[in-house]
């Protein structure tokens, strides 16, 4: 006969068992907070939140919203990617230019961009315009950098091996060069996507007619936690799933990378 | 092995940088050699001799700063991809494509039509022992296995010399002494020119119709060794008196090369001149 | 030519190529403002922003928006970088521990945490509090992951030596785990400043009533061009500096640890 405690503790010894327990743990300290210590017009607790959130699709213009903000983020994506994959192969494989522009490349990469984020708006105005815009220039500079990586660190025993094969230009390029790259690429288009939800979500936060900014702005005001809460964790959660969309893309080409 | 000439290397010079520069090096001085077409000549030498500066040379990858090298009666300008394969010491398999990829994609570097392809890298695939293999990826492979691989896709373009930078020097001795092996069964059965780079007194013993030695930078060809032994030479050709004698007389004329070139790295632990004496007169200690 | 002047020649080229490019921007921003009447209230002359800057510096405007975002920053990285050191350290004591926690807080750091600031603002107000606690939030995270990593992935092999040479719990802390996690973390708190100071300018843009952030969105509603250029050159310059005051106490304290 095993005591309960014991069977707890062995089933604790798999960590994820344990991650679970503690976030299990969390959400019930956060319940008890809620409930008892906190002004329920700051925080809600989690059952609250998790049986309202039904309401929070049912409030009018939400479902609408949430769409509008997913497709700022999938325009900005591919924007970032095909903008960084041109400018990252135009200055990675000429050396020249690679010498030339990386560095302003680099220090405008370095920037802290949120500073200009009323700029953007005022120039590309409130609409989804401005968080597309404001995503792509966070999510483009990683992918520059990495996809330059990528082609400059082709072993030379690589190009050197099929050059003595002979093969062309061209050949090099294609066979070579470009394969190498991938991996690099993905991993650059992972770090694009967290840019990007971070200059979307910025830009929606700051200012936002149709997006889910507006309903951010409006639950706050309204001093709604329980909105408020639900709202944010289907935002955190298409955050995750776009995330692990990417990661798992990233795992899957790079297969054969040994970095 | 006819007496036909295969690669004629005359006066070769080469140095890196230029006089006067930090960096500047003569790796290779005045050598000329005739290789003649079918035999297996081994390069060995000290490191920084100019061995693989001249297989870099003869197989067109780098231009000497003098002299000239010809292959077949061609001179050569560039690298010749229907004349000239190469085998690196260094992995030079595409991480990205499976055996037979790789092997294909040489081939089409080297401008095979898509018909031919298929038959060939099965010949050479079955040639190195690895039939089985050829959908693996290079990372998934022992050393000696990607080495047998790359040296398949070499085969495969089907030239008629090949040239190896120490193929095997990143394995362990036991895969070497078995590839070693294979390596003499394959030239019984082709008639293609191997020049071998390599640092194992052993495996050029083993290997070689001829050994080139070299000497300490700025490397020349000190003297060439004839090893007379048809191919394939058998493991126990390893334990003969013959293979004793022919590889000591390689040690006696490589080892002062050697320390030469460890007191100028700096390398080596310092002997006054008593104990060199010593160590000579007596043989065994080293 | 020899080969040791193709070598020189070419970084001068693209350091031309890199000034040439600077200028050309410049100049044409000149030209877009003066000669080619783009609207002032899209592009600012940048004499303007210039007079602008120097005004700002010299009549000590920015002192006390620059105030409020370097307090909070300050409180911000205080409470991350003792809360991430700490927790770091107790999570590294055992391999089970690690393995609960890491993944868990790299999962969480992977979410824009700045999605949670309508949160914070409606718990904390507007005003500094809210800044502070979002910028420690964010910017504990990389700091205890790298603790973590500095602590729980010291070489068994010093460990085992040490220990073999009769050192005691407290040296064994001091002469081989600290040294040894060091760099680590002070990579981990570097990036967390970095992490810290974004987060800070970010919320004080979005949500606040004072600091830097606020300053330039104040300036953008009331269109002030020329003003809002010269603050965010500002805000810039404090934001690289004080990177690379970081940045350089990061190398300083890896040489000397």
């Amino acid at each position: 006969m095993i005591s309960t405690t014991t069977r707890i503790r062995q089933a604790l010894r798999r960590p994820w068992i344990a991650r679970i327990g503690v976030i299990v743990l969390l959400f019930c300290f956060w319940e008890i907070a809620a409930r008892w210590w906190i002004d329920p017009m700051f925080l809600s607790p989690p059952s609250r939140v998790f049986m309202s959130l039904q309401q929070v699709f049912d409030t009018r213009g939400v479902p609408a919203a949430l769409r509008i903000t997913f497709w700022e983020l999938a325009v900005a994506f591919v924007l970032s990617v095909v903008i960084g994959l041109v400018i990252g192969l135009a200055v990675g494989l000429q050396p020249f230019a690679r010498r030339s522009f990386m560095p302003i490349i680099l220090l405008l990469y370095g920037t802290p961009q949120v500073t200009i984020l009323p700029l953007f708006i005022l120039y590309f105005g409130i609409g989804p315009a401005s968080k597309i815009a404001f995503g792509v220039s966070h999510g483009f500079f990683p992918i520059i950098v990495t996809v330059v990586a990528g082609v400059q660190n082709v072993k030379p025993i690589l190009l050197t091996s099929a050059r003595s094969m002979g093969a062309s230009r061209w050949q090099m390029l294609r066979h070579v060069i470009f394969p190498h790259m991938i991996p690099s690429f993905f991993a650059g288009m992972r770090l694009g996507m967290t840019g990007v939800l971070l200059g979307v979500l910025l830009a929606e936060l700051y200012v936002s007619t149709a997006g889910i900014g507006y309903f951010t702005t409006l639950f706050t005001q309204n001093f709604d936690p329980t909105r408020l809460l639900g709202l944010v964790a289907v935002l955190a959660a298409m955050a995750i799933v776009l995330n692990e969309v990417v990661r798992r893309a990233e795992v899957h080409f790079g297969r054969w990378h040994t970095d | 092995m006819t007496g036909e000439v295969a690669i004629r290397v005359k006066d070769v010079s080469h140095q890196f940088g230029e006089e006067g520069d930090a960096r500047h090096v003569v790796a290779l001085r005045h050598t000329s050699l005739d290789i003649a077409r079918g035999e297996l000549l081994c390069l060995i030498g000290p490191s920084g001799c100019g061995k693989s500066t001249l297989l870099n040379v003869i197989g067109g990858l780098m231009t000497p700063t003098t002299g000239t090298v010809e292959v077949s009666g061609k001179p050569v300008r560039g690298p010749m991809p229907h004349d000239i394969a190469f085998v690196f010491q260094e992995n030079a398999l595409f991480p990205w494509n499976t055996v037979i990829e790789n092997v294909n994609l040489g081939m089409t570097f080297q401008g095979v039509p898509r018909a031919e392809r298929e038959a060939r890298a099965k010949r050479s695939l079955e040639a190195v022992g690895l039939k089985d293999f050829a959908q693996h990826y290079p990372a998934q492979l022992s050393g000696g296995m990607r080495q047998r691989a790359a040296l398949a896709r070499a085969l495969s373009l089907e030239t008629g010399i090949l040239l190896m930078d120490e193929p095997f020097g990143a394995l362990d001795e036991q895969t070497r002494m078995i590839l070693g092996e294979d390596l003499s069964v394959l030239l019984s059965r082709t008639d293609k020119t191997i020049v071998f780079v390599t640092h194992s007194l052993g495996e050029a013993t083993f290997l070689a119709d001829r050994v080139a030695v070299f000497s300490a930078r700025p490397g020349t060809i000190k003297e060439i060794i004839k090893v007379d032994e048809p191919h394939p030479r058998k493991p126990d050709f390893v334990t003969s008196q013959k293979f004793t004698t022919i590889r000591n007389e390689l040690y006696r004329l490589l080892h002062d090369e050697i320390r030469k070139t460890m007191a100028e790295t700096g390398m080596g632990v310092a002997h006054s001149a008593s104990e060199d004496a010593r160590e000579r007169a007596d043989g065994s200690a080293l | 030519m020899k080969a040791s002047d193709r070598k020189t020649e070419k970084p001068l080229a693209s350091r031309a190529v890199q000034v040439t490019f600077l200028v050309a921007l410049v100049v044409l921003w000149y030209l877009a403002t003066t000669r080619w009447r783009v609207s002032p209230l899209l592009l600012p002359n940048p004499v303007l922003v210039w007079d602008n800057f120097w005004d700002i510096i010299r009549t000590g405007e920015f002192l006390s928006d620059l105030r409020v975002t370097l307090t909070e920053l300050a409180i911000a990285f205080a409470i991350s970088s003792t809360s991430g050191v700490i927790v770091g350290y107790l999570i590294s004591r055992t391999q089970y521990r690690i393995r609960v926690f890491e993944p868990l807080f790299s999962a969480i750091y992977s979410v824009p945490i700045i999605l949670f600031l309508p949160l914070y603002v409606l718990f904390f107000g507007l005003g500094p509090a809210s800044k502070i606690a979002l910028g420690a939030t964010i910017s504990f995270f990389p700091i205890a992951l790298s603790t973590i990593a500095g602590f729980g992935y010291v070489d068994k092999v010093l460990v085992t030596a040490a220990r073999s040479m009769g050192a005691s719990d407290y040296q064994l802390f001091r002469y081989v785990l600290m040294p040894a996690a060091l760099p680590i973390i002070l990579t981990g708190m570097r990036m967390g400043f970095t992490v810290a100071l974004l987060s800070i300018i970010g919320s004080e843009t979005i949500a606040s009533l004072a600091g830097l952030g606020h300053r330039i969105v104040h300036l953008a509603e009331g269109m002030e061009m020329a003003r809002m250029f010269a603050y965010i050159v500002f805000v810039v310059f404090i934001a690289a500096t004080l990177n690379m005051l970081v940045s350089a106490l990061e190398t300083r304290g890896k040489r000397h640890g």
